[in-house]
């Protein structure tokens, strides 16, 4: 049996033992419960970003901590072990003064041992998880861009003074549980601007003001919906009062733009879907409708050439019939919380049962780590079939 | 609030730990209990003269177990909590790895009356265990 290598010590030495050799186990002179040392089992895949410092834990002390990278977020998980699990550092991390000696002084050779710093207890493992986007969208709503803040034009000063419920970038980041990509994904899908340095979400009938605008400067300039210029449009809505940004944004939320300018101004097309839910959920916001009336009312508000289909309202509105009448009313997907138990809680709450044709836009937007849209509804519903040629109905399980 | 991860050793570099693993605890006899530093625990034999041969025996007082030495599915990370200054939030620092364990999932053999520890003529390992476990 050959001893080890002198200058081998500490996880070197257990990692390249040699065959035929040994060495002894100690306790290291700083043997401890060193608390302050966290084991965290990781993907391989994982392992770049956080060797790249690229990830970061998030949460606030009464949340359970995330671990984010940059597209994605893990729910932390402690795992506890009934093993012994001996922790040996390398011999060049934890170095005491001394080195550590074995206690028994006829070992021969004190300098080959392995020490160990710590019995670990358990480790953290990660779970991919949705980010938490409900907080997003709660933080958003504490003060929407309202059209009495421009009438006001607070001055920058004034308005550090009175930020309450404003947030930056940074600010987001610090509460929400999310990656950075989910955080800039979920600012988009809440048509967030930033004005200011905040990140601000712009009050409906704000929207509602603006887009009305450029819809009557479209007939004054005969300016086609298919193709507009955005300058032209942009220079239109701030001689009419409306600061650049949300002139900007104005099309950004209602349309799509259809040719990148580079030295001339880009070109821009309005989503028809999109401005026809607009109308839709104007019309509706004080209130459910009977079906004529509101279509009727719908068809007045578009602009002309806009066809507006019944379609085009998926996971916006309800319709049910009430005797004879049928009846429409809002309830859009958008306002539904992203956690599926909350989710599904509340679309039962809304209707004991739900066929699948109407639940599905309710649904589709949930992104669950692991799980497919049909285990969401094993786990979350109760389906019946009366017969197999009838249609599924979902209820609460 | 938000925790950086940090690591200065990079993707290449990270020092790698040595993990031994056992199933149940090892006892430390009562007057020890409060000197534990430096205190010898077994020793760790690789009996085999194959290099390909992963088996290894931990020797704990008149006790033998035999394990393997294997790759970890997932890697570790073994991160340091950092408290730079009071006034600073928290950091994780990585400062290790960990992609193998040697796992030792057997039932203990007793080494009756004289050890005999699976490498012959190992005095070292001999007089340690006794050292462990008798009384001064």
């Amino acid at each position: 049996m050959e001893p080890p290598s002198p200058d081998c010590n500490g996880a070197e030495a257990v990692l390249n033992l040699k065959p035929s050799s040994s060495i002894p186990i100690t306790y290291h002179p700083l043997f401890g419960p060193h608390d302050d040392l966290i084991l965290l089992e990781l993907d391989q895949k994982l392992l770049p970003d956080v060797l790249h410092q690229r990830v970061t834990i998030r949460g606030q002390p009464d949340e359970d901590a995330v671990l984010c990278t940059e597209s994605k977020t893990y729910a932390i998980k402690s795992v506890g072990t009934s093993n012994s699990v001996f922790l040996i550092p390398p011999s060049s991390q934890f170095n005491y003064f001394e080195s550590p000696i074995c206690c028994d002084e006829n070992y021969h050779d004190p300098q080959s041992v392995a020490s160990v710093i710590k019995i670990a207890t358990g480790n953290m493992e990660l779970v991919e998880v949705a980010p938490r986007l409900d907080k997003l969208r709660s933080l958003l709503f504490e003060n929407p861009y309202r059209f009495e803040e421009d009438v006001e034009m607070v001055d920058l000063e004034e308005m550090e003074g009175k930020n309450t419920g404003l947030y930056s970038w940074d600010d987001l980041i610090e509460k929400v549980q999310a990656s950075d990509d989910e955080l800039r994904t979920g600012l988009q899908a809440f048509s967030a601007v930033e004005i200011y340095g905040y990140w601000r979400i712009v009050d409906e009938k704000y929207m509602d003001r603006i887009l009305r605008m450029l819809l009557h400067n479209s007939v004054l300039n005969d300016w086609s919906l298919s193709c507009l210029n955005e300058d032209d449009v942009v220079n239109a809505l701030e001689s009419d009062g409306f600061p650049h940004k949300l002139a900007n944004h104005c099309l950004h939320v209602y349309g799509s733009k259809v040719i990148e300018g580079v030295s001339t101004s880009s070109i821009w097309k309005l989503d028809e879907r999109k401005v026809c839910v607009h109308f839709a959920r104007d019309i509706l916001r004080d209130g459910n409708r009977k079906m004529e009336r509101f279509m009727e009312d719908w068809a007045r508000k578009v602009p002309e050439g806009m066809p507006a289909s019944l379609d085009m309202l998926e996971g916006e509105v309800l319709i049910e019939k009430l005797g004879a009448e049928t009846w429409i009313r809002a309830f859009s997907v958008s306002s539904l919380p992203y956690n599926p138990a909350e989710r599904f809680s509340v679309l039962f709450k809304e209707r004991p049962k739900w066929e699948w044709k109407d639940l599905h836009p309710y649904i589709s937007d949930l992104r669950v780590p692991g799980l497919s849209a049909e285990g969401l509804l094993l786990k979350y519903t109760r389906r019946t079939q009366p017969t197999a040629d009838a249609e599924p109905v979902f209820s609460i399980r | 609030m938000q925790i950086r991860v940090k690591c200065s050793c990079g993707e290449s570099n990270c020092p790698e730990w040595a993990v031994v693993e056992l199933q149940g605890m090892v006892e430390v006899q009562s007057q020890f209990q409060d000197r534990l530093h430096n205190l010898h625990i077994g020793l760790l034999c690789r009996p085999s003269a194959s290099s390909q041969d992963q088996t290894y025996t931990f020797t704990v007082g008149y006790h033998e177990l035999t394990g393997t030495k294997q790759p970890l599915k997932k890697p570790l990370l073994v991160l340091r909590k950092l408290k730079p200054s009071r006034d600073a939030g928290v950091e994780l620092e990585v400062i290790g790895i960990i992609r193998h364990r040697i796992l030792f999932n057997t039932r203990p053999m007793a080494l009756i009356s004289k050890p005999q520890p699976a490498v012959k003529k190992n005095k070292g390992s001999e007089q340690i265990a006794a050292q462990f476990n008798s009384v001064p």
